[in-house]
């Protein structure tokens, strides 16, 4: 094995490891996020009973929900909301 | 001094860029095809550089970058949904947020770095490009829009008006609910894969049992779908998982169905074909529903229909039987590779409130290869060939080989936008010989064998052959309508005679490409029926080849026999074998 080889997969290595060692301490931090972040404010939903989703079926005659969405000011395309 | 706006939508999936020049689209592709990664999500580099390039302009000259939906508004129904399912969506969340943080919560910067723009980027409501891409494309200066896809920010579905230049997008119904995703989810329980082989599923259905009445799968599926008389419609979401999970049927779905979902390569059973059917019967009803809804609303003649629902070719040739509509119009690229074009329409005409003029009148909008290139190409790899000395030379060489039921590969002009090969980048063949759906499968593209071939026709000849609508909309120039084949010709065209003697034609007018339209007719000279298979230049799992260099690279992996490529012909058997591995490479 050539040492430009050895240094390759030296490299190579180095990155897999890396990208692991990333994605364990992504997961862990991002879980406490879920945990914390999320689910705190979820418990609290579901105790004021507020529902983030529509998903019940009703009785109403329809489904549909105003959208309304026509031409606006063009500064308001320069927002991501 | 022209005004150029560019159209980008990424990171959800097929990435595509646009450009729109003083209201034309002078250039549009997909990621994909430079990439070589199908449905591919990433930022559009290439694609953005072709748009570039073919102009002879640089970033500099662009005057308005346009992207295809609000991210922040798409990120508060993605925490929506981790608040509403919370504990279940640890998976998802872990899964996707990075890339929120990385990429999709960084659109301005991203853009800004990788195209060193310094200019405008504006952002639009991801059903607003949809709706954009179809209306003002469309030849119509009033119109009826329905947008039906997966999920934008919030919406699913939603419909509105076009007038003149502006849009009004009226009623929407909104995530989960959603046609595009119980679409998905089906076809996710009948073991294809999501966002990709819905295709396939609509393909599938001919070969269920189409009886309301006697389907029971259609009645279970009833069950699913609450549908309203205005065709405003919701879920019973305990037979879903996808608001939560990274599958979509639940347990409760599958047990609905009678088993489990259906492991890739399995044996597609009588009970999954007539699930696709009974999937396919939902789907038409409602959009029954919605549709006259939305005539009654807007009492429009006239319907564009954009999202990736609009794909639905089988659908969409019943349209105009089932509705009070009187005209249709779907653009080539009705997902959301074409919501690129949909921003940089909306910014010209709408926002900026220029004179509307274009209309999209086919899909040769990709990249193109000068002769002197394809030659140089050629020459430099040492490929054998033979050069046409006329186009008439080109013609009836190409009609003959056809007809002699050789595999053509044809390779000509602009690259098409959208999923369908249009006559740019496709392979044809005998529509004529019974053998030619097998000999296709084995030679080139190994695919399902449910799975019909589409035959191409010109437009003059159509109504001879296919119980179109009359006048032929222009969808059908882009395959997106599916009609009856007139009975007495189902089995002189088997090759492209589905099981329930239906065919997804492609229609050619003259004028969007003479080169393919004289072809047809050349070979209908020799067969006594001008119709020729054409199916994607590709195999399955690849995208839709674009260089020179994936067309030839293609070919010598696989059966294809010629490749007319310009106005260069070569023979497969004269040339060494690639080391392509079409089998290796054949995936869902």
């Amino acid at each position: 094995m050539s040492l430009k080889q050895f240094f390759s997969g030296f490299k190579k290595g180095m990155k897999n490891f890396g990208q692991n060692i990333a994605l364990i301490v992504n997961s862990a931090l991002l879980s406490i996020v879920y945990f914390i972040g999320v689910g705190f404010t979820s418990i609290i939903s579901k105790i004021v009973r507020k529902h983030f989703l529509d998903t019940k079926l009703s009785k109403k005659a329809t489904y549909w929900h105003d959208l309304n969405l026509k031409k606006k000011p063009i500064e308001e395309y320069y927002r991501q909301f | 001094m022209s005004t150029y706006i560019l159209g980008i939508s990424c990171y959800y999936h097929d990435s595509s860029a646009a450009l729109l020049k003083d209201g034309t689209i002078v250039a549009a592709a997909e990621e994909e095809r430079f990439t070589r990664k199908k449905h591919d999500t990433s930022f559009p580099i290439n694609a953005v550089s072709f748009c570039l390039e073919s102009q002879g302009i640089t970033i500099k000259d662009v005057d308005y970058i346009g992207f295809y939906e609000k991210p922040f508004l798409k990120l508060e129904r993605v925490l929506s949904q981790h608040l509403e399912m919370f504990p279940y969506s640890l998976k998802t969340f872990l899964g996707s947020t990075p890339s929120w943080i990385n990429e999709k919560l960084r659109v301005p910067r991203i853009i800004r770095k990788k195209l060193c723009y310094n200019k405008d980027i504006l952002f639009i409501e991801h059903h607003l490009a949809h709706a954009a891409s179809a209306y003002l494309l469309s030849p119509f200066k009033k119109s009826a829009i329905l947008t039906v896809d997966g999920v934008g920010e919030w919406t699913t579905t939603a419909y509105g008006i076009g007038k003149g230049n502006d849009i009004h997008l009226i009623k929407e119904i909104m995530f989960p609910t959603s046609l595009g995703l119980i679409y998905s989810t089906i076809t996710a329980y009948l073991g294809f894969s999501v966002n990709n082989s819905e295709y396939k599923v609509m393909g599938l259905s001919p070969y269920g049992n189409m009886n309301r009445k006697t389907n029971i799968y259609y009645q279970k599926l009833k069950k699913v779908v609450d549908v309203k008389e205005d065709g405003s419609y919701r879920f019973d979401m305990s037979y879903f998982i996808y608001h939560y999970a990274d599958r979509m049927p639940s347990k409760k779905l599958c047990r609905l169905l009678g088993g489990p979902v259906r492991k890739p390569g399995e044996e597609l059973t009588q009970r999954h074909k007539d699930i696709a059917a009974a999937l396919q019967m939902v789907l038409e009803d409602v959009m029954t529903k919605i549709l006259n809804h939305v005539h009654k609303v807007t009492k429009q003649d006239n319907i564009v229909l954009a999202g990736g629902v609009a794909l639905n070719s089988v659908y969409n040739g019943k349209i105009l039987r089932n509705t009070k509509f009187k005209k249709i119009w779907i653009q080539p690229d009705a997902g959301d590779g074409g919501t690129s074009m949909g921003v940089a329409s909306y910014i010209y005409h709408t926002l900026l409130g220029k004179k509307r003029e274009f209309v999209l009148k086919d899909a040769y909008l990709g990249p193109s290869y000068s002769t002197k290139h394809i030659k140089s190409f050629l020459d430099k790899n040492e490929i054998k060939y033979s050069e046409f000395k006329t186009r008439e030379e080109l013609l009836k060489t190409t009609a003959k080989l056809i007809y002699e039921n050789n595999v053509i590969g044809w390779f000509q002009g602009g690259m098409e936008i959208g999923p369908r090969a249009l006559g740019a980048r496709s392979i044809l063949s005998n529509a004529c010989n019974p053998e030619m759906k097998e000999i296709l499968n084995l030679k080139v593209k190994h695919r399902e064998k449910f799975r019909p071939f589409a035959p191409v026709v010109c437009e003059d000849d159509a109504l001879k052959y296919f119980d179109c609508d009359n006048p032929i909309p222009e969808a059908t120039d882009f395959m997106l309508m599916v009609y009856p084949i007139k009975k007495q010709w189902r089995t002189k065209i088997p090759s492209v005679t589905h099981v329930d003697g239906s065919g997804r034609l492609q229609t050619i007018r003259r004028g969007q490409n003479p080169l393919y339209y004289d072809l047809i007719k050349e070979f209908g000279r020799l067969s006594g029926i001008p119709i020729i298979i054409n199916t994607s230049f590709n195999i399955r799992g690849e995208p839709i080849v674009c260089t020179p260099y994936d067309t030839y690279k293609c070919m010598m992996g696989t059966g294809i026999d010629y490749l007319v490529m310009d106005n260069f012909l070569i023979k497969r058997d004269h040339n060494s074998r690639d080391i392509w591995d079409s089998e290796k490479y054949a995936t869902d």
